[in-house]
């Protein structure tokens, strides 16, 4: 029975099947379920079943429209829920596609009966084991009644109660968890009665119940990945072993797949238990399991199971090529494994265990540096916001692929990160570890310490450190080659590396390349080894550099070779697409010499702020549409939570570096018709000036035109030259400099320096005494770093316009407005599209600029410019020659397939320009931002020019105000219920916010207002209750005891003492679960919208695309 | 921690060639001892378990390629005094040789003494490392008989008195061990008894693993181990294993002749294990084939016939029993998921049951232990 009976095909119809997605991304959830989501819809669209897909993140390819499917881009609340399973009568909904959002969802639908009462079916794991899998203590119960070890974990509802409990679990450290949560959030190590008070205290402000358990800190911390169908065949698809022991969560550890460091009779012992745990749990799909395994002898505890797809699982399945996601899919609607084969292979068995003849490393991304106040440790709580992984054929060569994957950078783990920092800063980020502790590591072994010594203060197995210690011994060893060469003959910068190398032993220089050196690194370990201190090179010259390496190489015949992914180990001869590069080896799994027919298309990288899902949809797009068009379509990406590196995404999937050196090699390989570069995101697309000049073909815009786009000073001169409006702008070397021209032109001006992305340390200064503040934290300001300065203009509208040209004319252009005025980033903005509040005379100039930017740069391809606008006035401040993040929203909402078009162009097919109606878009659309801040500790949740956001949805309504409240309810601000907080700005501000001020009372709960802003509401007749910064009542007590859920905290300008002011109002109502609104204008827009509240929650219909 | 100072790492380079009978050299890394050898070549695709690989009876007389990328990383499994340690199939390496494309030469393992460089330079077997083991793997693969030769650089030949069928090698040729009776090579010399318990069950050692004697220990059972050529009428018994072993099922003399005779036309029950079940289905009057390349790997998809119930299995065997050739009182029980091919047979009256997979894993998944079970359950 291939099929679940109440699925089949009856009276001509498909059987409609609801699938949860996972909403926004945010910290604990990201990419990974639209990798699993886009795979099950495939699975679930094969067996003729029709989805729905409930989702809100419309940036993700899982909501791309098609037959026989309907997406519905809304929260995912049993609210939301039940209404769409009211109008689309579904058989069946799926809960394990969609991370904890979905599970929960579903668990609270099935607890109100809402399932039962539309006889809707849980596919998979049925909900009574789900509930076991996600309570602790039922969990645990469980365990013991099977005879494994689970670390004993004790509930307490009480402080008082956690503090007895210590003598029975056997004393500190203990980790504390609360119950039903993601992401570890509200959980830490404590290892005193001190820090078990701090830390319970808050984890109680989010949970009623807290576990206390054993800490296991230093043990091995260990993943099985198990797929179970319901005869009850399980497989266990892989194994992962964190690099980082058991103490940092395991989305913020170093990991490999397979494991490394344990032998047969522990992978047994713990493969054994996880088959037994699936058993006794029913599972049905997918299952994760993680362990402790004691390092020092046979024992484990099991530590927790996901009875869902999960991040790991995404990692196992790009880890090993065995397509979890897809299969558990088709095992949930019925099939059983043996009645499924492996996608990979075609002709064997999907119940199989894949053998890896590689291993694979996944470094995490953080962005820690970007949220001011939060703590740089790592612990028990998740931080990181996206990863990467390496392939390769040893532990040497991955962990330094990973490295520059996840830094976007040509180094390894030679970069000198720790080089300055004294002994003791060394240990100190040994034991208490920050996302940079590998390169400490490295710094400690250079300077002569034992694998001991490191693996006492990090309990990181020796095995790993061990190879570590290897890469400095080679390291050593070519520093020691080249100083030797120096002092035989002085080296100039012209005299030379190539004749250095080339006095290297080839096998030598193939055991360093093997060992993952890049031509980048070995050419700055030779200028640091060689050449006088005092020259110093960008990494721009020292790239150009390193050609001379690459050109020895291949003289010397030592290029990497193409391996494939087959899940077989070679057992069996495959067709497999899914290839990484490799030093270790001699042979290339493909060789078929290609007739320069391929399009190479690179990805996005690791997610992080500033570039997300929205590239990956954008790349996947591409591929797609040339693998149609019978182009092979070849992509290069590194990130395991993407479609875009899904096994039949595109022709070719090279899971690779993006990295300059890489890309050339790949152009060696694969020779080409043309790469593109501008669909994933700003990374790809500065490699563009740099293959150029390797004279490779580049789809769309032109390196020139792409240059002066991204080119401050001569974007402006090209401005000025079209007579098109900007901010009065100075690209200043030093500090009088700057401080002349904001005398010139006044405060407020927006602070940018050049060297990093996504606006780190982009701030705006209102005041001296700000500007100096904000100027000290840029550490250099010289020649080669300049600081860019401009006027920042106050209550300006901010504009977008995305597009898609050709040959310099404009094939389509399409306009959105931001909700926030100028002076909060593009990428955290709420955005509206069609536009609402624009006047006509604004949307005529600004397509006339359009026209004369995109002619003046000849761009050939998408491109995105943003404008601001106060009345009239029309200045432009930025514009990107590729796509945009809002390319996927618009696109969707439109119709018009903006990465499609550019498709089209970049393929030089005719096409007419579209002139494009926006009044017969049907519906309004808001995208908004997901922040994670309840994952950050400290943080202070203030949006500003510096982009924050981690995530977003796009919601749609019949109204602006229907999208709106959607939006924001998909974005975790929820309706105020305990009492609102208000305190709301400048004069000027506090009068704009009358405007809603009667739909804040309409809430019928307490309103609290901070000084300021309470008596302003007195004097207008409220009645409002007055908090205090620093006497009682507090503002921060009201936020701490729940008096309030809801706060609105404009802050008056942009100096530091009034950001410093109110930033402990707002870290405090992070902590405690509140919503908390910052700008202006979007509370003003989200209180309006409660006008339609009552009109929207009642409607019976709901938009689908 | 560190455990490998008991031996001397050489910081010395020395190269290694393998020279396969299609023709092919392979220029690596010597590992291991300076030692000649010659071997009928194998690849194994299991992640784990290279110290019961190495030491299985099963892949005596060839040289093994590890697919694997990296061989050593938790060293050698403690021989503790007595016998029988956990991580070793029996007492000394049975591998020729071994391929592999890094090797781990540390260990760090809390069960672990010493690492597999030293292990294997104690036993006098070479090895070669930084060989592109993937392509390898893939040429023997496609070619469906190849032989090689590890001919390090400053090389000793081989000690031929190490095994009786080495006698049959010839300095610079090629030999497929398979041609002989390896019988005589592996088995025991003399009976030996071990394990207390009520039912007693013969175990005809044709290089049986140790985790099939621990099992059946564990199963409180009494267990003498035969050599091959032991009379079996003269035997007393509940119950006989036919174990795993070296080599193909027909060149293993009078052993199918005396296993029909002797054994069949009892009612005691029987298990044959790999070559056992291969022995045993010929003596059945069943034919056995070739494989293209074998089974050698820990995740084999196999399935019981009567209730489709499916298992991963650990597998190391070249021969397999042609399907069409099985007699009318046996049934087919096991099949592979990937090829079809025959698994195990049960007999339809008498308790005659037969793998062609390793119910005692080791290395590999322990899914079929459960036949052990089944087996000792049968015994009255």
């Amino acid at each position: 029975m291939p099929i679940l009976d109440f699925l089949k095909f009856k009276n001509g119809k498909r059987q409609k099947v609801i699938l949860l997605g996972s909403g926004a991304l945010s910290i604990g959830q990201a990419g990974e379920f639209d990798y699993s989501g886009s795979q099950a819809v495939k699975a679930l669209e094969e067996e003729c079943l029709e989805v729905i897909i409930i989702n809100p993140n419309i940036a993700s390819v899982q909501t791309n429209s098609g037959t026989n499917r309907k997406i519905y881009l809304y929260p995912i609340t049993p609210f939301w829920v039940k209404k769409i399973i009211e109008r689309e009568k579904p058989v069946a909904i799926i809960s394990s596609f969609g991370g904890q959002t979905s599970l929960n969802c579903v668990i609270e639908l099935n607890r109100n009966k809402i399932l039962q009462k539309y006889n809707v079916k849980v596919l998979g794991t049925q909900v009574s084991d789900l509930e076991i899998s996600e309570d602790r203590y039922l969990f645990a119960k469980k365990m013991e009644s099977i005879n494994l070890p689970i670390a004993k974990n004790y509930t307490v509802l009480t402080i008082e109660e956690a503090l007895k409990i210590i003598d029975n679990i056997g004393g500190y450290p203990v980790v504390v968890r609360s119950a039903f949560t993601l992401g570890g959030f509200g959980s830490g190590l404590a290892k005193t009665s001190l820090e078990l008070k701090r830390i319970v205290r808050f984890a109680f402000m989010n949970s009623s119940k807290i576990l206390i358990e054993k800490s296991l800190y230093g043990w091995k911390e260990i993943e099985y990945e198990v797929i179970r169908d319901n005869v009850g065949n399980v497989i266990t698809i892989c194994n992962m072993e964190n690099f980082d022991p058991m103490g940092i969560h395991t989305g913020d550890s170093i990991v490999v797949a397979p494991s490394q460091t344990i032998n047969n009779f522990e992978n047994n012992m713990l493969r054994d238990s996880a088959i037994k745990i699936t058993q006794s749990m029913n599972i049905i799909g997918e299952c994760n399991i993680q362990y402790a395994l004691n390092p020092k002898c046979y024992s484990f505890y099991v530590i927790e199971m996901n009875a869902r797809l999960s991040r790991s699982s995404a990692l196992a399945s790009k880890a090993t090529g065995y397509p979890i996601a897809y299969i558990a899919a088709k095992i949930i609607i019925g099939f059983n494994l043996l009645e499924l084969k492996n996608p990979i292979t075609k002709t064997t068995s999907a119940f199989y265990e894949p053998s890896l003849d590689y291993v694979t490393l996944k470094i995490p991304r953080w962005d820690l540096n970007k949220f001011s106040g939060v703590s740089k440790y790592l612990g028990t709580q998740m931080k990181s916001i996206g990863e990467v992984m390496a392939i390769g054929r040893n532990f040497c060569e991955v962990i330094q692929k990973a490295l520059r994957m996840v830094n976007e950078s040509e180094e390894g783990i030679t970069e000198e990160i720790f080089n300055n920092a004294s002994d003791e800063e060394l240990e100190k980020e040994l034991l208490s570890p920050t996302n940079l502790r590998i390169f400490a590591i490295y710094e400690e072994f250079k300077r002569g310490k034992s694998i001991k010594y490191v693996h006492e203060k990090t309990k990181i197995d020796f095995w790993f450190l061990s190879h570590i210690l290897h890469l400095k011994n080679v390291e050593t060893k070519l520093i020691n080659f080249i100083s030797l060469q120096s002092r035989k003959q002085k080296f100039n910068i012209n005299n030379n590396i190539y004749t250095v190398f080339r006095k290297i032993p080839k096998y030598q220089l193939q055991y360093l390349k093997s060992r993952g050196f890049s031509d980048f690194q070995l050419t700055k370990i030779f200028i640091n080894t060689s050449l006088n201190k005092k020259c110093k090179f960008n990494t721009i010259q020292i790239k150009k550099m390193s050609l001379e390496i690459r050109k020895l190489r291949k003289e010397f015949k030592i290029v990497p070779v193409v391996k494939q992914i087959d899940t077989t180990s070679s057992e069996y001869s495959t067709e497999s697409n899914y290839l990484y590069l490799t030093y270790d080896g001699i042979h290339n799994d493909v060789i078929k010499k290609r007739n320069s027919k391929s399009i190479i298309i690179l990805g996005s990288g690791s997610y992080h702020i500033g570039s997300s899902l929205e590239f990956d949809w954008c790349s996947v797009m591409t591929s797609l549409y040339f693998k149609d068009k019978k182009k092979d379509s070849v992509i290069i990406n590194c990130n395991p939570e993407t479609v875009s590196t899904d096994y039949n995404a595109s022709d070719r999937l090279y899971f690779e570096e993006l990295s300059f050196e890489r890309v050339l090699d790949i152009v060696d390989i694969e020779n080409p018709k043309g790469v593109i570069a501008c669909m994933g995101g700003q990374n790809p697309n500065n490699l563009i000036r740099f293959l150029e000049d390797e004279k490779i073909s580049i789809l769309g815009h032109n390196s020139k035109s792409v240059e002066i786009a991204e080119n401050r000073e001569k974007f402006s001169a090209l401005l000025d030259d079209l007579k098109i409006d900007q901010p009065e702008w100075i690209s200043a070397i030093s500090v009088v400099e700057i401080e002349n021209f904001v005398n010139k032109i006044g405060f407020p001006v927006l602070i940018r320096p050049s060297f990093v992305l996504s606006g780190t340390l982009m701030n705006v200064a209102n005041d001296k005494q700000s500007l100096k503040y904000y100027l000290s934290l840029i550490k250099n300001i010289s020649f080669d770093f300049p600081v860019v300065i401009s006027k920042f203009i106050f209550d300006a509208k901010e504009i977008e316009c995305d597009g898609v040209a050709k040959q310099g004319e404009v094939i389509v252009s399409l306009i959105a407005e931001h909700i926030e005025n100028a002076g909060v980033h593009s990428g955290d903005a709420t955005m509206v599209f069609p536009a609402q509040k624009l006047y006509t005379h604004t949307v005529n100039i600004i397509k006339n600029i359009v026209r004369k930017i995109v002619k003046c740069l000849n761009l050939h391809g998408p491109f995105n410019i943003q404008f601001i606008a106060k009345d009239n006035d029309v200045k432009v401040i930025e514009c990107n020659a590729r796509a945009s993040r809002s390319f996927p929203f618009i696109s969707k909402l439109s119709g018009v397939n903006l990465a499609e078009l550019s498709c089209k162009v970049m393929n030089n097919e005719n096409i007419e320009k579209i002139l494009f109606d926006e009044s017969k878009i049907p519906y309004i659309g808001v995208k908004a931002s997901m922040f994670s801040f309840q994952r950050l500790d400290g943080v202070d949740p203030i949006v500003g020019v510096e982009m924050l956001s981690t995530g977003e949805v796009g919601c749609l309504g019949a109204k602006f105000n229907h999208a709106m409240l959607l939006s924001m309810e998909a974005t975790q601000i929820k309706k105020p219920k305990k009492g609102i907080l208000l305190s709301t700005g400048r004069e000027k501000d506090k009068i704009k916010f009358m405007e809603v001020i009667d739909n804040i009372y309409k809430f019928c709960i307490p309103i609290y207002a901070t000084k300021g802003t309470a008596k302003y509401l007195k004097n207008k007749g409220f009645k409002v209750n007055t908090v205090h910064w620093n006497r009682d009542p507090r503002a921060v007590d009201i936020i701490m005891n729940g008096s309030v859920d809801f706060i609105i905290n404009i802050n008056k300008n942009f100096s530091v003492y009034e950001l410093n002011n109110n930033s402990e109002i707002r870290k405090m109502a992070v902590r405690c679960g509140c919503s908390i609104l910052t700008n202006l204008e979007k509370a003003i827009s989200y209180l309006k919208a409660y006008d339609s509240y009552n009109e929207l929650y009642q409607m019976k219909d709901c938009i689908y695309l | 921690m560190n455990k490998t100072k008991k031996h001397k790492k050489s910081e010395v380079y020395k190269r290694s060639y393998l020279e396969l009978s299609n023709g092919m050299i392979f220029e690596g890394r010597a590992i291991g001892a300076d030692v000649v050898v010659s071997g009928e070549m194998v690849f194994n695709t299991g992640m784990l378990g290279y110290s019961e690989v190495m030491t299985d009876p099963s892949y005596l007389g060839q040289i093994l390629v590890f697919s694997f990328y990296l061989v050593g990383n938790y060293g050698i499994p403690t021989i503790k005094k007595g016998f029988m340690s956990i991580g070793h199939e029996s007492s000394s390496i049975k591998t020729q040789g071994i391929i592999v494309s890094d090797i781990y030469d540390d260990c760090y393992h809390h069960d672990g003494d010493v690492s597999i460089e030293y292990w294997m330079k104690c036993q006098n077997i070479p090895g070669i490392a930084a060989i592109d083991t993937r392509y390898l793997i893939q040429i023997i693969r496609e070619n469906e008989n190849i032989c090689g030769r590890i001919i390090p650089e400053a090389a000793n030949l081989q000690d031929k008195n190490k095994f009786e069928f080495l006698k049959n090698f010839k300095n610079n040729e090629y030999v497929d061990p398979s041609k002989f009776n390896l019988m005589p090579s592996i088995s025991t010399k003399k009976k030996i008894k071990m394990g207390i318990g009520t039912k007693k069950v013969a175990v005809i050692d044709c290089g049986a693993k140790w985790n099939i004697l621990r099992m059946l220990i564990e199963r409180k059972c009494e267990i003498e181990i035969l050599p091959w050529d032991t009379d079996f009428s003269s035997v007393k018994c509940d119950a006989w294993i036919i174990s795993n072993g070296p080599g193909d099922p027909r060149n293993t003399g009078d052993l199918v002749n005396r296993i029909k005779k002797d054994i069949l036309n009892l009612d005691s029950p029987v298990l044959g294990i790999c070559l056992g079940h291969q022995l045993l289905s010929l003596a059945a009057g069943a034919m056995t084939e070739k494989l293209n390349h074998g089974h050698r790997s820990h995740n084999q998809p196999i399935f019981s016939l009567p209730d489709r119930k499916a298992y991963m299995s650990s597998q190391n065997h070249r021969y397999s029993v042609t399907k069409n050739s099985i007699k009318n009182d046996w049934e087919l029980w096991f099949e592979n998921a990937n090829d079809g091919s025959v698994e195990g047979l049960k007999h339809k009256e008498k308790p005659f049951i037969s793998v062609q997979f390793h119910p005692e894993a080791s290395s590999g998944p322990n899914d079929t232990s459960w036949i052990m079970d089944e087996f000792v359950k049968l015994i009255k």
